[in-house]
């Protein structure tokens, strides 16, 4: 069997990529302005939701489509494709009162990682 | 997973110091890790969620001190002896015989 | 193998993993070969440079950029792998960006080329969300109270690049001229550009 990669695929490869966006036509749960609490889940397996925005609430910004879901993918367990959400959290909602009253932390949710608030 | 690689927010990290004038690989032993991941992906061996989970269940010890292409380099041997593709004794074996040649 | 964390062993076990997989003919060591000849001379910051000083000079494509970065970064022929779903950001005078990975190093290489150690490392990852103003200061960057510190953690499979403010007294350079002026450090919002 020859190898996979060759020098002549090198470039197309690194120029076309690989996409996890999917064209699929998922109705979305959350819109723009909406509040959301991240879920406090704890999986011993991969995850893209950090520690420190589970629990916390901020508001939808952004819906950028639908993607393949990390958490099932590293798994073997198949894409379960979802909405990703830009989410907006104040540094004061993640921090605590001490933290400069302006700033913000914008984050990316898979739909699974996210409730109404 | 509540891994060391999740690490926003956390303290006690020290200051950042940024290299001047950094190259891209620091050593002729990175660019052939960096080219393997491409390598490996194409062939269909690991995808990227796959890759990082490999990292994130490194010894939590040896996340903090061993650099970034030495993640994954320890990918590739999980995942390749995972899937059956590499096992540790065949490395092992390859490594003594490699260090022989060079002594 | 398991016997991570002996960095003088790394040259030795890469070696023994890329020699196997060769006999076994799974790999084409002219492959890798050519992936790091693309991302050692020909994938950087200057990419990145480039679409930040179009943006500067024709507002269309600034237009185009902000609305979608992955069409608009790929109009000057960036794009691929880390880079396949670009979002762009703007600072203003009321809002500074910066991007980081907290849970591993996403970087967008089409544009800004592989990340620094700094950027892969946990320092940054770990305060750059907690304590980003202390960060800038590090690098020498002041953000006044009145502006907004907004950092972008690219947790998910976008890749975030800062599109920084045109310095001042800069009206009469060339696109050429300008992207001169474009730092990594600025389109990842850990510095500005460099003045005229």
């Amino acid at each position: 069997m020859p190898a996979a990669l060759t020098p002549e695929i090198v470039p197309g490869l690194v120029a076309g990529g690989a996409s996890t966006k999917i064209a699929e036509d998922i109705a979305p749960k959350f819109k723009h302005g909406d509040k959301v609490r991240a879920r406090n889940i704890n999986p011993t397996t991969h995850t893209r939701l950090p520690r420190y925005v589970r629990g916390k609430v901020g508001t939808v910004v952004h819906d950028h489509g639908v993607f393949v879901f990390n958490d099932s993918n590293a798994h073997g367990k198949g894409t379960h494709p979802q909405h990703v959400y830009n989410v907006r959290f104040t540094a004061q909602e993640l921090w605590g009162p001490d933290a400069p009253s302006r700033d913000t932390l914008h984050i990316d949710m898979f739909e699974s990682y996210i409730e109404p608030a | 997973m509540n891994g060391v690689h999740d690490l926003g927010g956390t303290h006690g990290h020290g200051p950042i110091n940024p290299e001047p004038d950094e190259p891209v690989f620091h050593a002729d032993w990175e660019k052939r890790v960096f080219g393997m991941f491409f390598a490996t992906f194409a062939a269909g061996m690991l995808n990227v969620d796959e890759f990082r989970y490999a990292i994130e269940r490194m010894p939590q010890q040896d996340y903090l001190r061993t650099s970034y292409y030495e993640h994954w380099l320890h990918v590739f041997e999980t995942l390749l002896a995972e899937k059956g593709i590499v096992t540790h004794e065949e490395l092992r074996a390859r490594c003594d015989q490699l260090a022989k040649e060079a002594a | 193998m398991a016997d991570t964390g002996h960095g003088a062993d790394a040259a030795l076990r890469i070696k023994a993993l890329e020699s196997l997989l060769v006999e076994k003919q799974l790999i084409d060591p002219k492959a890798l070969d050519a992936v790091v000849e693309l991302y050692e001379h020909k994938i950087g910051p200057r990419n990145g440079a480039k679409v930040v000083a179009r943006a500067w000079v024709d507002p269309d494509y600034r237009k185009r950029l902000l609305a979608d970065g992955t069409a608009a970064i790929a109009e000057l022929g960036f794009s691929g792998v880390q880079g396949e779903d670009m979002i762009v950001v703007e600072n203003t005078p009321e809002v500074h960006n910066m991007v980081v990975c907290t849970l591993c190093s996403c970087y967008p290489w089409p544009t800004l080329g592989l990340p620094p150690v700094w950027y892969k490392a946990a320092p940054y990852r770990a305060r750059s969300v907690i304590d980003p103003r202390g960060v800038l200061a590090e690098f020498g960057v002041e953000v006044p109270e009145t502006v907004e510190v907004r950092v972008w953690d690219s947790n998910a499979e976008l890749r975030y690049l800062v599109l920084p403010m045109r310095p001042a007294g800069t009206e009469g350079m060339t696109e050429e001229q300008l992207a001169a002026l474009v730092t990594r450090d600025s389109m990842i919002g850990t510095g500005v550009p460099m003045a005229a």
